[in-house]
């Protein structure tokens, strides 16, 4: 054997496992960090949106001091999510002609229609006509900066008399009964654009787009809960426990569906042993067991289950603190699982050869435009942004009519 | 009767709805590159700043029908006639651009089975042999690659 050949095999041969096609064998996935974050941020947005919609459409009122804080979480997160999509491609000079070429049949560009949709005509107008009535009014009250822009966020409407904010809430209660099949298009359409692929069997699958909105719904409602418990451990304020115990018992339930939807997948493949069983059943127990069997399955779904599970049943006899502290370890869980989740979806659909014989191996980087320091700077920013607008819209020195937590003093 | 009138918020949405799509649109007629829509959904300028970028390799059919017009002739009469010459003969070497006497390679029956060994999965039409059953990797002793319908 040549020189040059042991050099190869060296290179190559730790790379992958089983029979892979030669043009597979140095490949590397050509998704990484980014296109895991994608699915995760957009779901984030839909989850906490149909959160905040519990409160307007389907009046609960337990939940009414998390209503704006969630819509606001949602905005935040939208801003940012097709910040991964537009990193992944590169050439920013050129990302502002995705919008002036939109593409029509490709489904990839349609998320261009459904994000704008989604962020123009949803939720920002859903946020307006809910916020009006207190712009308007801390428009005329607070100085400087601040009032100004509130005042500019008004567009020159002054109007606050009881007949125009009872449109006001009107208009929003639509934008919000519109805003519930927008939400699952949304996170659907995500699920869709994973579904659609039918030469990959961990993807192509009918059920892909309803898996990921349930699991959308899990990991929305856990970020407000922990958005929720770490603003109030911010302010130093008491937590509303009815609240956090709806919002609990809601994760609950959305869990309950979510991971009964997602075993009968998994039980429907096991039962008519799908050609692409084996390769998916060496996944789980192999290459992806930290991701998926201890981080999805047992972390984000199991430990949550069965705790929110037994605090329904057992909730008068568990004080407080104890109550919070599960709740918040619950919602971390869930959130890191739900995370675990888009990356066994979107990895795990790359790391086995086409052959469904055999798997390719994969290094996270530190560094570099798939690496996951990028991945967790960009899972940092709606964090930061969401500070900012808690600061301008649900800051505790303001009088509001809206629903808000930590609701300020009068006097 | 009294006339219809739009709720002031209303308006100020649709009015700033309306300037939204307005600017779009003025946007889109100012930033879309000027070659888009020139071949098809992509930039045409792209085309030939990706030639400029890229050493061509292949110097193709028309360029070797420059000089050897009858061979070509020949060829389009065949069943060979969608295969470009470089396909069998290897890519044109500098050497015979220059000096044309300096001969291409002649291929070997080799280049003859990728497409003509017998395969499952090969069209069941296609003309296939099994070669050790055949004669073996000497096909141009009888047939003529460029007039294959030609019966040895």
């Amino acid at each position: 054997m040549s020189l040059q050949l042991t050099a190869i095999l060296a290179e190559v041969a730790p790379h992958f496992d089983g029979y892979v096609y030669p043009n597979e064998s140095g490949s590397h996935p050509l998704w990484g960090v980014l296109i895991v974050l994608y699915p995760y941020i957009t779901g984030l947005v839909a989850g906490a949106f149909i959160m905040a919609s519990l409160v307007r459409v389907f009046r609960v009122k337990a939940l009414e001091p998390v209503y704006r804080l969630s819509l606001l979480t949602a905005l935040a997160f939208l801003l940012c999510a097709t910040l991964p999509l537009l990193l992944h491609l590169g050439h920013p000079e050129r990302s502002y002609q995705i919008m002036i070429t939109p593409h029509l049949t490709s489904p990839m560009a349609i998320f261009g229609f459904v994000y704008a949709w989604y962020l123009m005509a949803v939720l920002l107008l859903e946020l307006w006509f809910d916020y009006r009535g207190d712009l308007v009014n801390w428009g005329r009250t607070e100085p400087g900066l601040r009032g100004f822009i509130y005042r500019l966020l008004t567009v020159g409407v002054s109007d606050v008399s009881p007949a125009a904010i009872a449109l006001d809430h009107k208009l929003s209660w639509i934008i919000s009964i519109l805003g519930i099949p927008s939400a699952f298009l949304l996170h659907g359409y995500v699920g869709f654009i994973f579904g659609s692929i039918k030469a990959n069997p961990w993807w192509g699958n009918a059920i892909m787009p309803i898996i990921f909105i349930l699991s959308a719904m899990v990991s929305g409602i856990a970020l407000c809960v922990f958005v929720y418990m770490v603003l109030s451990w911010r302010r130093r304020r008491a937590l509303d426990m009815r609240c956090l115990d709806v919002m609990g018992m809601y994760l609950f339930y959305a869990l309950v569906i979510d991971a009964a939807i997602e075993a009968l997948d998994w039980i429907h493949r096991a039962y008519s042993a799908e050609e692409g069983f084996h390769v998916m059943e060496y996944m789980a127990q192999q290459r992806l067991f930290y991701t998926l069997s201890i981080g999805q399955l047992l972390m984000g779904t199991l430990i949550p289950l069965l705790t929110l599970g037994s605090l329904q049943v057992a909730r008068k006899f568990v004080s407080d603190a104890i109550r919070t502290r599960l709740y918040f370890t619950c919602a971390i869980f869930v959130l890191l699982g739900v995370l675990a989740m888009r990356w066994n979806v979107v990895m795990g659909g790359q790391f086995f050869s086409k052959s469904l014989r055999g798997v390719m191996s994969y290094k996270l980087e530190f560094a570099g435009a798939e690496g996951w320091f990028l991945g967790l700077m960009l899972l940092s920013l709606p964090f930061i942004i969401l500070t900012v607008l808690i600061k301008l819209f649900l800051s505790q020195s303001l009088l509001t009519s809206g629903h808000v937590p930590h609701r300020p003093d009068p006097t | 009767m009294r006339c219809f009138q739009m709720p002031p918020q209303v308006f100020r949405v649709v009015l700033l709805i309306f300037a939204i799509g307005v600017s779009y649109l003025v946007a889109r007629t100012l930033l879309t590159p000027a070659s888009f829509h020139e071949y098809g959904f992509y930039r045409g300028a792209a085309l030939a700043e990706h030639t400029t970028r890229h050493e061509p390799v292949f110097a193709g059919k028309l360029a070797c029908g420059v000089r050897h017009p009858d061979v070509l002739k020949t060829l389009a009469k065949g069943g060979h006639k969608n295969l470009s010459c470089e396909a069998c003969h290897g890519v044109v070497s500098p050497q015979h651009l220059t000096d044309p006497t300096s001969n291409m390679d002649k291929p070997s029956g080799a280049i003859c089975l990728r497409c003509h060994e017998a395969s499952p999965s090969r069209p069941a039409g296609f003309r296939q042999i099994v070669v050790k059953d055949h004669y073996a990797e000497k096909c141009i002793e009888c047939h003529l690659p460029h007039e294959p319908n030609e019966v040895p």
